[in-house]
Protein backbone atom coordinates (compact mmCIF):
# COMPACT_ATOMS: atom_id res chain seq x y z
CA UNK A 1 0.00 0.00 0.00
CA UNK A 2 2.54 2.58 0.83
CA UNK A 3 4.43 1.58 -2.43
CA UNK A 4 1.33 2.37 -4.52
CA UNK A 5 1.01 5.59 -2.52
CA UNK A 6 4.32 6.48 -3.45
CA UNK A 7 4.80 5.40 -7.06
CA UNK A 8 1.13 6.12 -8.13
CA UNK A 9 -1.03 8.21 -5.72
CA UNK A 10 2.64 10.83 -4.89
CA UNK A 11 3.34 11.45 -8.72
CA UNK A 12 -0.43 12.06 -9.88
CA UNK A 13 -1.00 14.48 -6.69
CA UNK A 14 2.17 15.94 -7.24
CA UNK A 15 1.23 17.69 -10.84
CA UNK A 16 -2.19 17.81 -9.69
CA UNK A 17 -1.25 20.17 -6.81
CA UNK A 18 1.82 21.71 -8.74
CA UNK A 19 -0.59 22.71 -11.60
CA UNK A 20 -2.97 24.13 -9.35
CA UNK A 21 -0.89 25.85 -6.89
CA UNK A 22 1.65 28.12 -10.02
CA UNK A 23 -1.94 29.28 -11.13
CA UNK A 24 -3.18 30.24 -8.24
CA UNK A 25 -0.25 31.91 -6.81
CA UNK A 26 0.38 33.77 -10.22
CA UNK A 27 -3.26 34.63 -10.30
CA UNK A 28 -3.83 35.87 -6.73
CA UNK A 29 0.24 36.54 -5.82
CA UNK A 30 1.76 37.35 -8.82
CA UNK A 31 4.54 39.44 -7.52
CA UNK A 32 5.62 36.77 -5.54
CA UNK A 33 6.14 34.74 -8.56
CA UNK A 34 10.45 34.78 -8.47
CA UNK A 35 13.04 33.17 -7.04
CA UNK A 36 14.30 36.54 -4.96
CA UNK A 37 17.48 37.14 -5.81
CA UNK A 38 19.64 37.82 -3.06
CA UNK A 39 22.67 38.88 -5.10
CA UNK A 40 22.44 42.65 -4.02
CA UNK A 41 22.95 41.16 -0.91
CA UNK A 42 26.15 38.93 -1.25
CA UNK A 43 28.12 38.00 -4.46
CA UNK A 44 31.48 36.81 -4.24
CA UNK A 45 30.27 33.49 -2.90
CA UNK A 46 27.05 33.58 -4.95
CA UNK A 47 29.05 33.25 -8.11
CA UNK A 48 30.31 29.43 -6.79
CA UNK A 49 27.34 28.09 -5.66
CA UNK A 50 24.77 29.21 -8.20
CA UNK A 51 26.79 29.43 -11.74
CA UNK A 52 28.00 25.32 -11.24
CA UNK A 53 24.61 24.54 -9.26
CA UNK A 54 22.15 25.96 -12.30
CA UNK A 55 24.18 24.84 -15.30
CA UNK A 56 24.64 21.40 -13.20
CA UNK A 57 21.05 20.80 -12.13
CA UNK A 58 19.71 21.67 -16.11
CA UNK A 59 22.26 19.65 -17.99
CA UNK A 60 21.21 16.45 -15.28
CA UNK A 61 17.46 17.64 -15.60
CA UNK A 62 17.29 17.86 -19.51
CA UNK A 63 19.56 14.30 -19.37
CA UNK A 64 16.94 12.59 -17.33
CA UNK A 65 13.84 14.30 -19.79
CA UNK A 66 15.66 12.65 -22.79
CA UNK A 67 15.92 9.42 -21.50
CA UNK A 68 12.35 9.46 -20.28
CA UNK A 69 10.82 10.78 -24.19
CA UNK A 70 13.57 8.97 -26.43
CA UNK A 71 14.49 5.65 -24.36
CA UNK A 72 15.02 3.76 -27.77
CA UNK A 73 17.22 6.48 -28.60
CA UNK A 74 19.41 6.37 -26.07
CA UNK A 75 19.58 2.91 -25.98
CA UNK A 76 21.14 3.21 -29.15
CA UNK A 77 23.84 6.16 -28.12
CA UNK A 78 24.40 3.39 -25.18
CA UNK A 79 25.22 0.59 -27.42
CA UNK A 80 28.94 2.14 -28.67
CA UNK A 81 30.59 1.38 -24.88
CA UNK A 82 32.73 4.85 -25.51
CA UNK A 83 29.71 6.91 -26.01
CA UNK A 84 27.86 5.29 -23.01
CA UNK A 85 31.02 5.54 -20.69
CA UNK A 86 30.97 9.82 -22.65
CA UNK A 87 27.10 10.20 -21.45
CA UNK A 88 27.70 8.72 -17.97
CA UNK A 89 30.80 10.80 -16.99
CA UNK A 90 28.99 13.32 -18.13
CA UNK A 91 26.25 13.27 -16.13
CA UNK A 92 28.47 12.29 -13.18
CA UNK A 93 30.70 15.77 -13.44
CA UNK A 94 27.47 17.80 -13.63
CA UNK A 95 25.94 16.05 -10.77
CA UNK A 96 28.91 16.78 -8.83
CA UNK A 97 28.81 20.62 -9.60
CA UNK A 98 25.35 20.66 -8.48
CA UNK A 99 26.63 19.02 -5.22
CA UNK A 100 29.78 21.63 -5.36
CA UNK A 101 27.30 24.15 -6.04
CA UNK A 102 24.19 23.67 -3.40
CA UNK A 103 26.92 23.02 -0.79
CA UNK A 104 28.31 26.42 -1.47
CA UNK A 105 24.92 27.96 -1.73
CA UNK A 106 23.71 26.22 2.13
CA UNK A 107 27.07 27.47 3.45
CA UNK A 108 26.69 31.38 1.87
CA UNK A 109 22.91 30.89 3.01
CA UNK A 110 23.77 29.85 6.80
CA UNK A 111 26.83 31.99 7.23
CA UNK A 112 25.77 35.29 5.43
CA UNK A 113 23.60 37.47 7.88
CA UNK A 114 22.02 38.93 5.42
CA UNK A 115 21.13 36.19 3.40
CA UNK A 116 19.91 35.09 6.53
CA UNK A 117 17.71 37.66 7.39
CA UNK A 118 15.54 36.89 4.01
CA UNK A 119 15.55 33.13 4.49
CA UNK A 120 12.47 31.16 4.49
CA UNK A 121 11.31 27.71 6.16
CA UNK A 122 10.82 26.47 2.88
CA UNK A 123 13.75 28.07 1.50
CA UNK A 124 15.17 25.31 4.06
CA UNK A 125 13.13 22.53 3.23
CA UNK A 126 13.76 22.68 -0.23
CA UNK A 127 17.61 22.91 0.33
CA UNK A 128 17.68 20.04 2.16
CA UNK A 129 15.41 17.88 -0.41
CA UNK A 130 17.64 18.78 -3.15
CA UNK A 131 20.62 18.13 -1.55
CA UNK A 132 19.26 14.58 -0.70
CA UNK A 133 18.14 14.21 -3.72
CA UNK A 134 21.53 15.46 -5.55
CA UNK A 135 23.33 12.75 -3.05
CA UNK A 136 20.67 9.99 -3.87
CA UNK A 137 21.50 10.76 -7.80
CA UNK A 138 25.57 10.84 -6.84
CA UNK A 139 25.32 7.49 -5.04
CA UNK A 140 22.98 5.72 -8.00
CA UNK A 141 25.26 6.67 -10.58
CA UNK A 142 28.41 5.06 -8.99
CA UNK A 143 26.79 2.41 -6.97
CA UNK A 144 24.19 0.68 -9.46
CA UNK A 145 25.75 1.78 -13.00
CA UNK A 146 24.54 2.37 -15.68
CA UNK A 147 21.64 4.41 -14.77
CA UNK A 148 21.23 6.00 -18.43
CA UNK A 149 20.38 2.25 -19.80
CA UNK A 150 18.50 1.09 -17.14
CA UNK A 151 16.63 4.07 -16.99
CA UNK A 152 15.50 3.95 -20.26
CA UNK A 153 14.29 0.17 -19.98
CA UNK A 154 12.49 0.34 -16.49
CA UNK A 155 11.73 3.75 -15.54
CA UNK A 156 10.52 5.28 -18.96
CA UNK A 157 8.20 2.89 -19.40
CA UNK A 158 6.82 3.38 -15.62
CA UNK A 159 6.76 7.35 -16.03
CA UNK A 160 4.81 6.75 -19.48
CA UNK A 161 2.70 4.13 -17.70
CA UNK A 162 1.70 7.28 -15.55
CA UNK A 163 1.44 9.76 -17.89
CA UNK A 164 -0.80 7.14 -20.33
CA UNK A 165 -3.09 6.69 -17.00
CA UNK A 166 -2.07 2.97 -16.47
CA UNK A 167 0.58 2.33 -13.90
CA UNK A 168 2.82 -0.62 -13.87
CA UNK A 169 4.81 -0.24 -11.28
CA UNK A 170 6.05 -3.81 -10.55
CA UNK A 171 9.59 -3.46 -11.42
CA UNK A 172 9.71 0.10 -9.72
CA UNK A 173 8.73 -1.49 -6.46
CA UNK A 174 11.69 -4.42 -6.99
CA UNK A 175 14.59 -1.60 -7.48
CA UNK A 176 17.18 -0.96 -4.34
CA UNK A 177 15.72 1.64 -1.99
CA UNK A 178 17.85 4.49 -2.89
CA UNK A 179 16.40 4.48 -6.50
CA UNK A 180 13.05 4.46 -5.24
CA UNK A 181 14.15 7.17 -2.81
CA UNK A 182 15.27 9.61 -5.60
CA UNK A 183 12.37 9.06 -7.53
CA UNK A 184 10.27 10.22 -4.86
CA UNK A 185 12.31 12.95 -3.80
CA UNK A 186 11.48 13.89 -7.72
CA UNK A 187 7.69 13.46 -6.86
CA UNK A 188 8.08 15.71 -4.10
CA UNK A 189 10.04 18.55 -5.29
CA UNK A 190 7.36 19.02 -8.05
CA UNK A 191 4.53 19.15 -5.68
CA UNK A 192 6.18 21.73 -3.32
CA UNK A 193 7.36 24.25 -6.69
CA UNK A 194 4.00 26.17 -5.80
CA UNK A 195 5.07 27.19 -1.86
CA UNK A 196 8.97 27.59 -2.88
CA UNK A 197 11.42 29.55 -4.57
CA UNK A 198 11.14 26.69 -7.63
CA UNK A 199 8.12 28.75 -8.92
CA UNK A 200 10.90 31.02 -10.43
CA UNK A 201 11.09 27.85 -13.27
CA UNK A 202 7.81 29.69 -14.36
CA UNK A 203 8.80 33.12 -14.31
CA UNK A 204 6.76 34.71 -17.27
CA UNK A 205 7.44 35.75 -20.23
CA UNK A 206 9.59 32.41 -20.32
CA UNK A 207 12.35 34.63 -22.01
CA UNK A 208 13.71 35.44 -18.88
CA UNK A 209 17.01 33.20 -19.65
CA UNK A 210 17.64 34.88 -22.89
CA UNK A 211 17.01 38.80 -21.96
CA UNK A 212 19.12 41.18 -21.90
CA UNK A 213 21.12 41.87 -18.88
CA UNK A 214 19.33 44.07 -16.56
CA UNK A 215 22.02 47.02 -15.70
CA UNK A 216 21.86 49.00 -12.46
CA UNK A 217 23.29 52.34 -13.07
CA UNK A 218 24.74 54.56 -10.42
CA UNK A 219 23.79 58.58 -11.84
CA UNK A 220 27.25 59.44 -10.48
CA UNK A 221 28.68 61.35 -13.33
CA UNK A 222 25.92 64.13 -14.28
CA UNK A 223 27.12 65.04 -17.40
CA UNK A 224 27.87 60.95 -18.73
CA UNK A 225 23.89 60.55 -18.28
CA UNK A 226 22.83 63.27 -20.43
CA UNK A 227 25.16 61.34 -23.30
CA UNK A 228 22.70 59.62 -25.34
CA UNK A 229 25.65 56.65 -26.42
CA UNK A 230 25.97 55.60 -22.87
CA UNK A 231 22.20 54.88 -21.85
CA UNK A 232 22.07 51.01 -23.62
CA UNK A 233 25.33 50.17 -23.70
CA UNK A 234 25.83 46.20 -24.05
CA UNK A 235 28.97 46.77 -21.74
CA UNK A 236 29.99 48.42 -18.73
CA UNK A 237 28.23 51.94 -18.09
CA UNK A 238 30.78 54.40 -18.94
CA UNK A 239 29.36 56.33 -15.88
CA UNK A 240 29.60 53.26 -13.26
CA UNK B 1 2.49 28.57 2.71
CA UNK B 2 -0.98 30.51 3.08
CA UNK B 3 -3.95 28.62 4.47
CA UNK B 4 -5.43 28.63 0.84
CA UNK B 5 -1.91 26.70 -0.38
CA UNK B 6 -2.79 24.63 2.96
CA UNK B 7 -6.06 23.36 1.40
CA UNK B 8 -4.48 22.51 -2.16
CA UNK B 9 -1.82 20.40 -0.28
CA UNK B 10 -4.97 18.42 1.24
CA UNK B 11 -6.90 18.33 -1.51
CA UNK B 12 -3.92 16.61 -3.44
CA UNK B 13 -3.22 14.19 -1.16
CA UNK B 14 -6.81 13.49 -0.89
CA UNK B 15 -7.06 12.92 -4.48
CA UNK B 16 -3.69 10.97 -4.26
CA UNK B 17 -5.82 8.67 -1.42
CA UNK B 18 -8.26 8.19 -3.91
CA UNK B 19 -5.85 7.53 -6.67
CA UNK B 20 -4.08 4.54 -5.27
CA UNK B 21 -7.43 3.15 -4.27
CA UNK B 22 -9.06 2.84 -6.89
CA UNK B 23 -5.79 1.21 -8.64
CA UNK B 24 -7.22 -1.93 -9.55
CA UNK B 25 -4.61 -4.56 -9.15
CA UNK B 26 -3.63 -5.01 -12.86
CA UNK B 27 -0.70 -6.41 -12.46
CA UNK B 28 -1.62 -9.30 -10.36
CA UNK B 29 -4.85 -9.90 -11.78
CA UNK B 30 -3.69 -12.87 -13.25
CA UNK B 31 -4.72 -16.69 -12.83
CA UNK B 32 -2.26 -19.32 -11.10
CA UNK B 33 -1.02 -20.76 -14.59
CA UNK B 34 0.17 -16.97 -15.68
CA UNK B 35 2.09 -16.06 -12.70
CA UNK B 36 3.39 -19.64 -12.99
CA UNK B 37 4.93 -18.95 -16.40
CA UNK B 38 5.62 -15.50 -15.98
CA UNK B 39 7.21 -15.77 -12.49
CA UNK B 40 8.08 -19.61 -11.37
CA UNK B 41 9.25 -21.88 -14.56
CA UNK B 42 12.53 -20.03 -15.45
CA UNK B 43 13.58 -21.49 -12.56
CA UNK B 44 11.43 -24.28 -11.64
CA UNK B 45 9.75 -27.59 -13.55
CA UNK B 46 6.83 -29.27 -12.28
CA UNK B 47 8.04 -33.00 -12.64
CA UNK B 48 10.98 -31.87 -15.54
CA UNK B 49 13.31 -32.25 -12.55
CA UNK B 50 15.87 -29.65 -10.70
CA UNK B 51 16.81 -26.39 -13.09
CA UNK B 52 18.05 -23.20 -11.19
CA UNK B 53 15.40 -24.11 -8.31
CA UNK B 54 14.18 -27.40 -7.08
CA UNK B 55 11.32 -29.31 -8.69
CA UNK B 56 7.88 -28.23 -7.52
CA UNK B 57 6.06 -31.57 -8.11
CA UNK B 58 4.93 -32.71 -4.79
CA UNK B 59 5.99 -29.16 -3.25
CA UNK B 60 2.35 -28.99 -1.31
CA UNK B 61 2.96 -32.37 0.08
CA UNK B 62 6.32 -31.41 1.26
CA UNK B 63 5.19 -28.15 3.00
CA UNK B 64 1.65 -26.40 4.29
CA UNK B 65 0.54 -24.03 2.41
CA UNK B 66 1.36 -21.57 5.33
CA UNK B 67 4.77 -22.14 4.96
CA UNK B 68 4.83 -21.69 1.25
CA UNK B 69 3.04 -18.81 1.41
CA UNK B 70 5.19 -17.11 3.32
CA UNK B 71 8.46 -18.60 1.65
CA UNK B 72 7.32 -17.83 -1.99
CA UNK B 73 6.36 -13.79 -0.49
CA UNK B 74 9.61 -13.26 1.24
CA UNK B 75 12.34 -16.06 1.44
CA UNK B 76 15.00 -14.50 2.64
CA UNK B 77 13.29 -13.43 5.52
CA UNK B 78 12.02 -17.04 6.35
CA UNK B 79 15.93 -17.91 5.70
CA UNK B 80 17.17 -15.38 7.92
CA UNK B 81 13.83 -16.30 10.85
CA UNK B 82 16.17 -19.72 11.49
CA UNK B 83 13.62 -21.75 10.06
CA UNK B 84 15.17 -25.30 9.57
CA UNK B 85 13.51 -26.38 6.02
CA UNK B 86 14.51 -22.87 4.39
CA UNK B 87 17.98 -22.65 5.96
CA UNK B 88 17.97 -26.19 4.55
CA UNK B 89 16.99 -25.34 0.93
CA UNK B 90 19.25 -22.35 1.23
CA UNK B 91 22.14 -24.48 1.66
CA UNK B 92 21.14 -26.89 -0.87
CA UNK B 93 21.04 -23.84 -3.41
CA UNK B 94 23.99 -22.10 -2.96
CA UNK B 95 24.70 -18.78 -3.93
CA UNK B 96 21.01 -18.60 -5.70
CA UNK B 97 18.41 -16.61 -3.61
CA UNK B 98 14.98 -16.48 -4.76
CA UNK B 99 13.37 -12.52 -5.10
CA UNK B 100 10.36 -11.96 -3.04
CA UNK B 101 7.46 -11.99 -5.19
CA UNK B 102 4.86 -9.48 -4.49
CA UNK B 103 2.55 -11.70 -4.83
CA UNK B 104 -1.07 -12.08 -2.38
CA UNK B 105 -2.04 -15.19 -0.72
CA UNK B 106 -5.02 -16.11 -2.98
CA UNK B 107 -2.66 -15.81 -6.05
CA UNK B 108 0.12 -17.77 -4.39
CA UNK B 109 -2.72 -20.56 -3.50
CA UNK B 110 -3.61 -19.97 -6.91
CA UNK B 111 -0.11 -21.15 -8.23
CA UNK B 112 -0.47 -24.15 -5.85
CA UNK B 113 -3.91 -25.10 -7.50
CA UNK B 114 -1.83 -24.96 -10.70
CA UNK B 115 0.84 -27.11 -9.55
CA UNK B 116 -1.00 -29.77 -8.76
CA UNK B 117 -3.59 -29.68 -11.43
CA UNK B 118 -0.20 -30.13 -13.75
CA UNK B 119 1.09 -32.58 -11.71
CA UNK B 120 -1.79 -35.15 -11.78
CA UNK B 121 -1.53 -34.88 -15.77
CA UNK B 122 2.19 -35.90 -16.18
CA UNK B 123 5.55 -34.37 -16.60
CA UNK B 124 6.07 -31.25 -17.98
CA UNK B 125 8.42 -30.25 -20.71
CA UNK B 126 11.49 -27.87 -19.07
CA UNK B 127 11.11 -24.52 -18.97
CA UNK B 128 10.40 -22.58 -22.39
CA UNK B 129 13.92 -21.50 -23.42
CA UNK B 130 15.31 -24.29 -22.14
CA UNK B 131 15.10 -26.91 -24.94
CA UNK B 132 18.18 -28.47 -26.31
CA UNK B 133 19.50 -25.79 -28.75
CA UNK B 134 22.24 -25.35 -30.97
CA UNK B 135 25.65 -24.41 -29.48
CA UNK B 136 26.19 -20.27 -29.56
CA UNK B 137 28.66 -18.43 -30.98
CA UNK B 138 30.46 -16.50 -27.44
CA UNK B 139 31.92 -13.48 -29.73
CA UNK B 140 28.47 -12.86 -30.90
CA UNK B 141 27.52 -13.29 -27.15
CA UNK B 142 29.70 -10.72 -25.72
CA UNK B 143 28.92 -8.15 -28.90
CA UNK B 144 25.25 -8.42 -27.85
CA UNK B 145 26.45 -8.41 -23.64
CA UNK B 146 28.20 -4.87 -23.99
CA UNK B 147 25.83 -3.84 -26.99
CA UNK B 148 27.84 -3.87 -29.84
CA UNK B 149 25.37 -5.83 -31.45
CA UNK B 150 21.71 -4.90 -30.81
CA UNK B 151 18.90 -7.51 -29.96
CA UNK B 152 16.77 -7.82 -32.62
CA UNK B 153 13.59 -6.85 -31.11
CA UNK B 154 15.42 -4.07 -29.37
CA UNK B 155 16.06 -5.04 -25.42
CA UNK B 156 18.78 -3.10 -23.61
CA UNK B 157 22.24 -5.00 -23.38
CA UNK B 158 22.87 -6.69 -20.64
CA UNK B 159 26.17 -4.70 -19.31
CA UNK B 160 23.28 -1.96 -18.33
CA UNK B 161 22.40 -3.79 -15.38
CA UNK B 162 25.11 -6.61 -15.15
CA UNK B 163 28.63 -6.84 -14.88
CA UNK B 164 31.42 -9.75 -16.19
CA UNK B 165 35.37 -10.07 -15.42
CA UNK B 166 36.40 -10.00 -19.37
CA UNK B 167 38.71 -7.65 -20.67
CA UNK B 168 37.05 -7.33 -24.10
CA UNK B 169 33.78 -5.76 -22.56
CA UNK B 170 33.30 -2.66 -20.61
CA UNK B 171 32.97 -2.62 -16.80
CA UNK B 172 29.38 -3.52 -16.76
CA UNK B 173 26.33 -2.54 -14.65
CA UNK B 174 25.65 -3.04 -10.76
CA UNK B 175 22.34 -2.53 -10.53
CA UNK B 176 22.01 -6.24 -10.68
CA UNK B 177 24.12 -9.69 -10.01
CA UNK B 178 27.43 -10.23 -11.39
CA UNK B 179 26.97 -12.85 -14.13
CA UNK B 180 31.16 -14.05 -14.12
CA UNK B 181 30.03 -17.20 -11.89
CA UNK B 182 26.57 -17.43 -13.16
CA UNK B 183 27.25 -20.89 -15.18
CA UNK B 184 28.41 -22.27 -12.04
CA UNK B 185 25.84 -21.11 -9.80
CA UNK B 186 23.06 -22.22 -11.86
CA UNK B 187 24.54 -24.40 -14.45
CA UNK B 188 23.91 -24.56 -18.42
CA UNK B 189 19.92 -25.47 -18.55
CA UNK B 190 19.41 -22.41 -15.56
CA UNK B 191 21.38 -19.91 -17.47
CA UNK B 192 19.72 -20.67 -20.55
CA UNK B 193 15.79 -20.75 -19.01
CA UNK B 194 16.56 -17.32 -16.76
CA UNK B 195 18.35 -15.46 -20.62
CA UNK B 196 15.06 -16.67 -22.09
CA UNK B 197 12.63 -16.04 -19.70
CA UNK B 198 13.86 -13.57 -17.16
CA UNK B 199 12.17 -14.04 -14.01
CA UNK B 200 13.04 -10.90 -11.79
CA UNK B 201 10.47 -7.85 -12.29
CA UNK B 202 13.31 -5.42 -13.64
CA UNK B 203 14.38 -7.68 -16.36
CA UNK B 204 10.96 -8.87 -17.53
CA UNK B 205 10.10 -4.92 -17.43
CA UNK B 206 13.24 -4.08 -19.73
CA UNK B 207 12.27 -7.19 -22.27
CA UNK B 208 8.66 -7.18 -21.88
CA UNK B 209 7.40 -7.18 -25.86
CA UNK B 210 11.22 -7.52 -26.66
CA UNK B 211 12.22 -10.96 -26.41
CA UNK B 212 15.60 -12.77 -27.36
CA UNK B 213 16.02 -14.98 -30.50
CA UNK B 214 16.62 -18.32 -29.79
CA UNK B 215 20.19 -17.76 -31.53
CA UNK B 216 20.52 -14.38 -28.85
CA UNK B 217 19.86 -16.44 -25.82
CA UNK B 218 22.05 -19.56 -27.63
CA UNK B 219 24.92 -16.61 -27.64
CA UNK B 220 24.70 -14.94 -24.26
CA UNK B 221 24.88 -18.58 -22.72
CA UNK B 222 28.13 -19.19 -24.58
CA UNK B 223 29.80 -15.78 -23.73
CA UNK B 224 28.87 -16.70 -20.06
CA UNK B 225 29.88 -20.28 -20.11
CA UNK B 226 33.21 -18.58 -21.84
CA UNK B 227 33.54 -16.24 -19.08
CA UNK B 228 33.49 -18.19 -16.13
CA UNK B 229 35.76 -20.89 -17.35
CA UNK B 230 38.42 -18.10 -18.16
CA UNK B 231 37.82 -15.73 -15.25
CA UNK B 232 40.85 -16.29 -13.94
CA UNK B 233 42.60 -14.75 -16.77
CA UNK B 234 41.11 -11.78 -17.03
CA UNK B 235 41.94 -8.33 -15.02
CA UNK B 236 39.51 -5.68 -16.11
CA UNK B 237 39.65 -2.06 -15.40
CA UNK B 238 37.88 -0.33 -12.80
CA UNK B 239 35.51 1.33 -14.08
CA UNK B 240 33.64 2.54 -10.99
CA UNK B 241 36.81 4.20 -9.66
CA UNK B 242 37.64 5.47 -13.22
CA UNK B 243 34.26 6.78 -13.25
CA UNK B 244 34.40 8.40 -9.84
CA UNK B 245 38.17 9.69 -10.67
CA UNK B 246 37.10 11.26 -13.86
CA UNK B 247 34.06 12.82 -12.98
CA UNK B 248 36.02 14.58 -9.71
CA UNK B 249 38.77 15.80 -12.42
CA UNK B 250 35.96 16.90 -14.95
CA UNK B 251 33.79 18.96 -12.52
CA UNK B 252 37.34 20.64 -11.59
CA UNK B 253 37.83 21.36 -15.20
CA UNK B 254 34.36 22.66 -15.46
CA UNK B 255 34.51 25.19 -12.25
CA UNK B 256 38.02 26.72 -13.98
CA UNK B 257 36.42 27.02 -16.79
CA UNK B 258 32.96 28.87 -15.29
CA UNK B 259 35.83 31.04 -13.53
CA UNK B 260 37.48 31.70 -16.71
CA UNK B 261 34.50 32.44 -18.57
CA UNK B 262 33.10 34.90 -15.94
CA UNK B 263 36.08 36.44 -15.15
CA UNK B 264 34.63 39.64 -15.00
CA UNK B 265 32.33 39.13 -12.48
CA UNK B 266 31.68 41.21 -9.65
CA UNK B 267 33.23 40.18 -6.78
CA UNK B 268 31.45 41.96 -4.25
CA UNK B 269 27.74 43.09 -3.68
CA UNK B 270 27.00 45.07 -6.33
CA UNK B 271 26.67 48.35 -3.94
CA UNK B 272 29.94 47.85 -2.70
CA UNK B 273 31.71 50.74 -5.70
CA UNK B 274 28.90 52.86 -4.74
CA UNK B 275 30.18 53.27 -1.11
CA UNK B 276 33.61 52.85 -1.70
CA UNK B 277 33.27 56.23 -4.42
CA UNK B 278 31.20 57.87 -1.49
CA UNK B 279 34.16 57.51 1.09
CA UNK B 280 36.56 58.84 -1.57
CA UNK B 281 34.21 61.84 -2.31
CA UNK B 282 34.19 63.08 0.98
Amino acid sequence: MLNLFLFVGLPYMAFIVCTVGIVYRYRRKGFTVSSLSSQFLEGKELFWGSVPFHIGILVVFFGHLTTFLVPRATLAWNSIPVRLLILEVTAFTFGLTVLIGLAALMYRRFTTPRVRAVTTGMDIVLEGLLLAQVVFGLWIALGYRWGASWFASDLSPYLWSLVKLSPETTAVFALPWVIKAHIVGAFTIVLIIPFTRLIHFFVAPLNYIARPYQQVIWNWDRRAIRDPGTAWSPTQPRNN
Amino acid sequence: MGSRSGHFLVAGVGVAMFLTASIPGRAFAQDGETIFNGTCKACHTIGGGRLVGPDLAGVSTRQSEAWLIAFIQHSQTVIASGDSDAVALAAEYPGISMPDWPLSDDQVRGVLAYIQQQESAGPAPVAAGAASLQPGDPVLGRNLFQGTTRFDNGGPACNSCHDVTHEDVIGGGILAKDLTTVFTRLGGPGVRAIVGSPPFPVMQRAFQSRPLTDQEVGALVAFLEQADAEQSLHQPLDYGLGLLVTGLGSAVILLGLYSLIWRRRRRGPVNRAVFDRQVRST
